[in-house]
């Protein structure tokens, strides 16, 4: 029985086609890497993504071509367990914990993962938001018993010297998800750390911050998360992340970075602003987490799971699409209000596939 | 008189005693609570508790029912039992009884209404093993024959173990043969006896049949009847592994092959296929991969929904209360001759009744023909094929033409084949411009061609649009990616299908032609396509915050904002404006709608709450059972809007329909040795099992097989849908620490096996064999177990020990050879634990120069030269990875497969000897007795032992001690004392002595007087025995003498009257 190989090119979304390989137990093969690239093919961070993935499951196969602009992905079974990996400082922690996300709750022991390098940048999910905001979010399907994410130490780029750990439970089937009542935002959370600069910067974030959100609703509340010595890494930085919670317990989030030569105060404000626009967006899920939850409403029971989200963003679509080609599952797209044109919100129902945790032991 | 008489309505009383009465009679038809009141407080007490418990059979885990209320699947009915019980008359009886047909020869699966809301699938099970498997593993409601005359065989109880390993679906015992019993008595007996057992089998008070005799080659009607009824009010709980697997039971096959390729390839080429049933399970989607048990793992090429062929009654019959008689005569068999038609392999064969010849071509006028049979008899008579016909037609195009059009072939071909071609790049191009006409359409405008696209499903979202065309721009849309990856690599293509891909020694292979190693002038911008979960904050993008309106036109979206200005609303407010009059009031009314029913939800929760605050909380079970009823509801109601294409790409296909599957690459055995009484099954696989790996299951030898099974030899497995043959290694837990080989299954116990084979899903149970041949004696049923894990590598270990002699002993420290080989494998062993036989523990310290492998080791004692030292160790063992389904539907013969052999086995069919190994023989042995040296203990150990530990003296000292050997020299008056003590001490001896020898002497008178004495004594005894003998005697003979005289005065008497 010759399991058949799916073809995929380009380098883009080769995260989250990984991570649908492994979930689908198909093998992809995946070429022109950056083939007309002057830097071609895979790059370090890549490269170390494919080893963690080797890691953390049992029987994977990677063949990577001499060039790099090739390789070869057949999966194993996920194992979890212990699994301790150092990231390179090229990307941050977020690059690596969020396919992991994805692959946790399906592995046959709990995971216990710890990883190291940049905690927070500004490409990836910075870990303050996976821990407040990402793993809320895989809830609404089960997923919540002893699902956490500590953080050791922070850090900034581009030293690094972060360190987390993450665990995840197993679950044997993830719920399906009904989740079509956005609500209104009840209150606002956020976290501003500093590292190796002035503690009083986090509180020049926060009081900005507030200036531009105090106006909506008084339920909030901005901690002020200073790392210090051993555990603050090897670089400066300071961030701010939001997040707003509704009736409903939706929640969009928001993160701003700090850049050289910028302020405290330019942080908070584009952190802020930058949480209003998704809050406008509207729908029940975070923009930056519609591929995960799109991907659990796909692992779900044989049954109709429901969702209204904002505007999909290209990463989502492309993970439709990556979803249809893996699992043969399309979706249903309605416009949440069909009298309105300009409503970019719209309901996303799927008859999951029904599946099962197979890796899990009975024994 | 009027014409139209007018009688007066009847009016019931409306008071009085009648009307008393009427309502006080509807009262006490219910329940009477006085009449089952307990009479005791201690019966009140069972009862109560009577109540808890049956309330309690109530309770089973909720499970999902996916099939669809409205159209359910027929409902499968197998007749299962050994040849000769009766099957084919019980299947002919009912489908005799459903739909009033007589089939004559009834094969395959034959479906039947049974009632207005189902349907029925019968389908014979026969003797086949294979067949009992496959069956057990699709079928809703068994017939269990059995031979009531004969009574259970061992295919009915090999069945019920395969029923149960696979969820026991329902199970009706039927008895037949019973009029062979004559004798009432006997009858009686053997039912209960029967019943007793099947009870045992099934449960406490299973549902057993008895038919009686056959009458016209039926069973009688009263009998079936009532076994009708009790199919009809079945109910069927879901079994978890079909609950989530869709299948079909085949009753159709056809073969599409093109005849030229089979011809050409001599009918050996792969078929393309296709099967028709009705879809059970969970809802099929394309893309999900089948298995068919007996033929292997296959793709399907297309799925279509067909008319059903044996509709359920529909709404307008539904208000009858029964069914409709017309709607009895359907039955739904193409693989039987019902209705006269007969589906073959390739052809349809129909039935005619009665004799039909054709008669004189001239005498047509004289047989009326109608329409459709002068349509066949034409078609008898064609000899030329449409092709022929055509070259040989002489069309003119005009009327004015010399020539008639000419037809040339090879033209024609090439014509077909480039329009074939444009039409591809056609469907292309319409594939991308019904992209972009979408925008164009009217929005509500069903888009029924975009199937492929899920974000484009419905036309509204003009944005999704917008977004995808966004991904074109940059470069890298999934479907042109697709295209460009499976195009230029036509070598790798090839070499994918073979399954070997080795792409890292060359290079070339990767798209790279000669112009690999030149970079693009256009390198695209790297930073654009890095893979972040985070899109880029830019602060130009947010300066609108800075507006106040801005800020203040979302404060809706907040708890504290108002109400009523919502974005949405605000929008629709806007609409109002523009459309005016109409669209207000509805809002108006929609409005109005809405607050009422909040209203009234409001009200039912006051209701709820203030009338009885505990009436809302339901218990777990009911919650549940909710929750699951709540998602079905959703699950129905979801896309009962969308058209039947859409969603079946959305949903798949769902269970209850009627579909044709269409295979390609089917092995062509399976088209030529097809037998229709073997069932067809298609199981469809779920994403995770068509891969391989290792099982481990919980394993336990059925306690009626007769063989132990062995490790590392073959057994076939029948897990999922599949049947195939493994070998599987036992194993056992040994204290948590390590799973144990073990070489044979231990009796009446668990046990683990693991082996190599295609991934099933936990917890999934399966039943082993060893041999699926009907000529193997005893139960065939070997083992069952479910399964426990999976994983790509198995952690199974067997004992290993290591020996080795020392040559040289120091004191605690021993040099040990022939344990190991080289220095390398004792540097592997290094602090390893080591022990001799006779218990000293000891370690391996370091490997020694010469000879090769010997080693240093320490021990807590001494050892002695003949002492063996032994390591033990633990080998990881790899079950081999063999596996080889058992495609019984591909031989002419299909109870005949055969499996894997042992070598025994094949020794034996071959006729040849097993060979014997000379070291293997059996000697005579001989074992010398072994000398032990003295054990000898230093005097200073002695010294130090306890008392009790101290060595025995073995024998008397010969030597003299100290005591004895010394001189004595003694003083005059001590040696005076002392003569004088041994003179006294001489006197004293000798005086005894004396006076021992008086005592003898007086002893032997006194012994001699008693020895007379006896004797007198004897002489008196025997004197006195003589006397009472003789009395005793004399007393004895004169009581025979008495008795005769009597018996002579008798006879005396008797010859004297």
């Amino acid at each position: 029985m010759a399991t058949q190989v799916l073809n995929f090119s380009g380098h883009q979304y080769l995260r989250q086609r990984l991570v649908l390989s492994v979930l689908s137990g198909k093998s992809v093969r995946i070429d022109k890497i950056r083939s007309a690239d002057k830097n071609p093919g895979l790059q370090d961070y890549e490269i170390s993504l494919l080893q963690l993935l080797e890691k953390a499951t049992n029987g994977t196969v990677i063949e990577i071509s001499v060039t790099g602009t090739a390789v070869l992905f057949k999966p194993g079974i996920i194992s979890g367990g212990l699994v301790t990996h150092e990231c390179p400082l090229s990307r941050a922690v977020g690059y690596f914990l969020e396919p992991l996300i994805m692959l946790a709750p399906f592995a046959k022991m709990p995971f216990q993962c710890t990883l190291r390098g940049i905690t927070t940048d500004d490409m990836d999910l910075s870990v303050d938001l996976i821990r407040t905001v990402t793993l809320p979010h895989l809830q609404p399907f089960g997923i919540s018993d002893g699902l956490e994410l500590r953080i050791k130490k922070r850090g900034a780029p581009p030293g690094g010297g972060g360190e987390v750990q993450f665990l995840c439970p197993v679950v044997k089937q993830i719920k399906t998800l009904n989740f079509v009542e956005p609500g209104k935002i009840k209150r606002i959370r956020g976290i501003a750390h500093a590292v190796r600069v002035s503690p009083q910067f986090s509180n020049r974030m926060i009081d900005a911050c507030r200036s531009v959100l105090n106006r909506y609703i008084p339920d909030i509340y901005l901690y002020s998360d200073v790392y210090k010595g051993d555990e603050s890494g090897k670089s400066p930085g300071y961030a701010l992340s939001l997040l707003a919670e509704s009736t409903t317990s939706a929640i969009h989030c928001a993160e701003a970075v700090a850049k050289p030569g910028g302020t405290p105060e330019d942080v908070a404000l584009l952190a802020s602003r930058a949480l209003l626009s998704e809050i406008r967006r509207g729908g029940c899920i975070d923009r930056k987490h519609q591929s995960l939850v799109l991907l659990m409403m796909v692992l779900g029971s044989e049954d109709v799971g429901r969702c209204r989200m904002g505007e999909a963003s290209p990463r989502s679509l492309q993970f439709l699409q990556d979803i249809k080609t893996f699992f043969g599952t399309s979706f249903k797209v309605v416009s949440a209000n069909p009298a309105d044109r300009s409503c970019k919100e719209s309901f996303y129902s799927c008859y999951g596939v029904g599946y099962v945790n197979i890796n899990r032991t009975l024994a | 008189m009027s014409e139209q008489q007018t009688h007066k309505a009847h009016r019931p009383a409306q008071s009085g005693a009648k009307a008393d009465k009427k309502g006080k009679g509807k009262q006490h038809s219910g329940f009477n609570e006085k009449a089952f009141a307990p009479k005791s407080g201690r019966r009140a007490d069972r009862q109560g508790r009577r109540n808890v418990e049956r309330d309690q059979t109530r309770l089973h885990v909720p499970l999902v029912d996916r099939t669809p209320e409205d159209a359910p699947p027929p409902v499968i009915v197998a007749l299962v039992g050994p040849p000769g019980v009766g099957k084919t008359t019980l299947l002919k009886s009912l489908v005799r009884r459903y739909s009033k047909q007589t089939l004559q020869d009834a094969k395959g699966p034959i479906t039947v209404i049974g009632g207005k809301k189902r349907r029925l699938t019968f389908i014979e099970c026969n003797n086949d093993l294979n067949s009992m498997i496959d069956v057990a593993k699709v079928v809703d409601l068994v017939l269990l024959m059995i031979d009531g005359s004969f009574g259970f065989e061992m295919e009915t109880f090999e069945f019920l173990n395969i029923l149960q390993s696979h969820g026991f679906p329902k199970v009706i015992g039927i008895l037949s043969h019973l009029d062979l019993i004559k004798k009432q008595s006997a009858l009686k007996d053997t039912k209960k006896a029967l019943k007793k057992r099947f009870w045992t089998e099934i449960y406490q008070g299973a549902k057993l049949f008895y038919l009686s005799g056959v009458l016209n080659g039926r069973y009688p009607d009263s009998e079936i009847l009532n076994l009708s009824r009790f199919i009809s009010v079945m109910k069927f709980r879901p079994l978890v592994f079909r609950n989530n697997h869709p299948y079909l039971l085949a009753d159709r096959i056809e073969d599409l092959t093109p005849r030229e390729t089979i011809r050409a390839s001599k009918g050996k080429c792969d078929r393309t296929v296709t099967l028709y049933g009705y879809l059970r399970g969970t809802n099929l989607r394309e893309s999900t991969k089948i298995h068919i048990p007996g033929v292997g793992d296959l793709n399907m090429t297309s799925v279509t929904l067909l008319g059903d062929p044996c509709p359920l009654p529909d709404v307008d019959s539904e208000k009858r209360r029964k069914l409709s008689e017309k709607r009895k005569l359907l039955v739904h068999a193409p693989m039987s001759d019902v209705g006269g038609l007969m589906y073959d392999k390739d052809s349809v064969w129909i039935n005619v009744p009665g004799n039909f010849t054709r008669g004189p071509a001239d005498a047509s006028q004289s047989v009326p023909q109608g329409e459709g049979e002068q349509m066949v008899i034409d078609l008898q008579d064609v000899n030329a094929t449409l092709e022929d016909g055509i070259f040989r037609s002489q069309i003119r195009l005009l009327g004015s033409s010399s020539k008639h059009l000419s037809v040339d072939p090879t033209s024609h071909a090439q014509d077909v084949s480039d329009t074939d071609e444009e039409e591809d790049d056609d469907d292309e191009n319409d594939n991308w411009s019904d992209e972009d006409e979408e925008d164009s359409e009217e929005p509500n405008g069903s888009n029924s061609d975009n199937g492929e696209d899920p974000s484009v499903d419905s036309g509204e979202n003009d944005f999704l649009d917008d977004a995808d065309t966004l991904i074109t721009s940059r470069g890298n849309n999934g479907r042109g990616a697709y295209r460009n990856a499976t195009r230029p690599l036509e070598g790798l293509a090839e070499k994918e299908e073979d399954g070997d891909i080795a792409f890292a020694d060359s290079d070339s292979e990767f798209g790279g032609n000669d112009d690999f190693f030149r970079p693009k002038e256009i390198a695209e911008s790297y930073d654009d396509d890095l893979d972040m979960t985070k899109e880029p904050l830019l602060p130009e993008d947010l300066q609108e915050w800075e507006d106040e309106e801005n800020l203040d036109s979302i404060r809706s979206l907040f708890i504290t904002g108002n109400e009523t200005a919502t974005a949405g609303t605000d929008v629709e407010e806007q609409n109002e404006e523009e459309s005016g009059g109409e669209e207000y009031e509805e809002s108006e009314t929609t409005r109005a709608a809405a607050l009422t029913a909040k209203k009234e939800a409001l009200k039912r929760k006051f209701d709820e709450q203030y009338d009885d605050p505990e009436g809302d909380k339901m218990d777990f079970y009911d919650e549940k059972k909710d929750e699951l009823n709540r998602q079905l509801q959703l699950n129905r109601a979801e896309f009962e809007d969308v058209d039947g294409e859409a969603r079946t790409l959305v949903e798949g296909y769902r269970p209850g329909t009627y579909v044709r599957i269409e295979l390609s690459s089917v092995p062509c055995e399976m088209i030529e040795n097809f037998d229709p009484h073997y069932p067809l099954i298609v199981g469809g696989l779920l994403p995770a099992e068509e891969r391989f790996g290792y099982l481990q299951v919980r394993i336990k030898r059925h306690r009626w097989s007769i063989k132990t099974l062995k490790t590392n030899d073959p057994l076939i497995f029948s897990l999922g849908w599949r049947r195939f043959q493994t070998i599987p290694i036992y194993s056992l837990d040994d204290h948590s620490i390590r799973m144990r080989m073990l070489k044979y299954t231990p009796e009446h116990m668990h046990c683990y096996a693991t082996f190599y084979g295609p991934v099933a899903l936990p917890n999934s149970g399966f039943c082993a064999f060893n041999s699926l041949n009907g000529d193997s004696a005893g139960f065939r049923v070997s083992a069952t177990g479910v399964v426990l894990d999976i994983d790509r590598s198995a952690k199974i270990v067997k004992k290993l020990k290591l020996t080795g002699v020392p040559f040289k002993i120091f004191k605690n420290t021993a040099f040990v050879k022939d344990m190991f080989t080289s220095a390398l494998e004792v540097a592997k062993f290094e602090g390893a634990a080591i022990r001799t036989v006779s218990g000293i523990r000891g370690q391996v310290k370091k490997a020694l120069s010469k000879p090769q492998g010997a080693f240093r080791a320490t021990f807590e004692d001494k050892l002695l030269m003949s002492d063996i030292v032994f390591l033990r160790a633990w080998y990881s063992i790899q079950p081999r990875q063999f596996y080889n389904p058992v495609t019984s539907l591909l031989l002419s013969d299909k109870s005949r497969w055969q499996g894997m052999r042992l070598t025994g086995q094949v020794r034996r069919d071959e006729g040849i000897k097993t060979p014997l190994n000379v070291n293997s023989h059996y000697k005579p042995v001989k074992r010398i007795p072994r000398r032990f040296n003295p054990l000898k203990i230093s005097k200073k150990l002695q010294a130090s032992l306890p008392y009790a530990s101290k060595p025995r003296a073995m024998k008397a000292q010969s030597t003299k001690t100290y005591m004895q050997k010394r001189a004595v020299v003694m003083e005059p008056e001590e040696r005076k004392a002392i003569a004088l003590l041994q003179q006294i001490r001489a006197l004293r001896k000798d005086q005894v002595v004396r006076r021992k020898e008086k005592q003898n002497e007086r002893k032997e008178v006194h012994r001699k007087k008693v020895a007379k004495e006896e004797a007198l004594q004897g002489e008196k005894d025997k004197e006195k025995r003589k006397e009472i003998m003789r009395l005793a005697g004399i007393k004895h003979k004169r009581q025979a003498d008495a008795e005769e005289g009597n018996g002579s005065s008798r006879k005396k008497r008797r010859t004297s009257s």
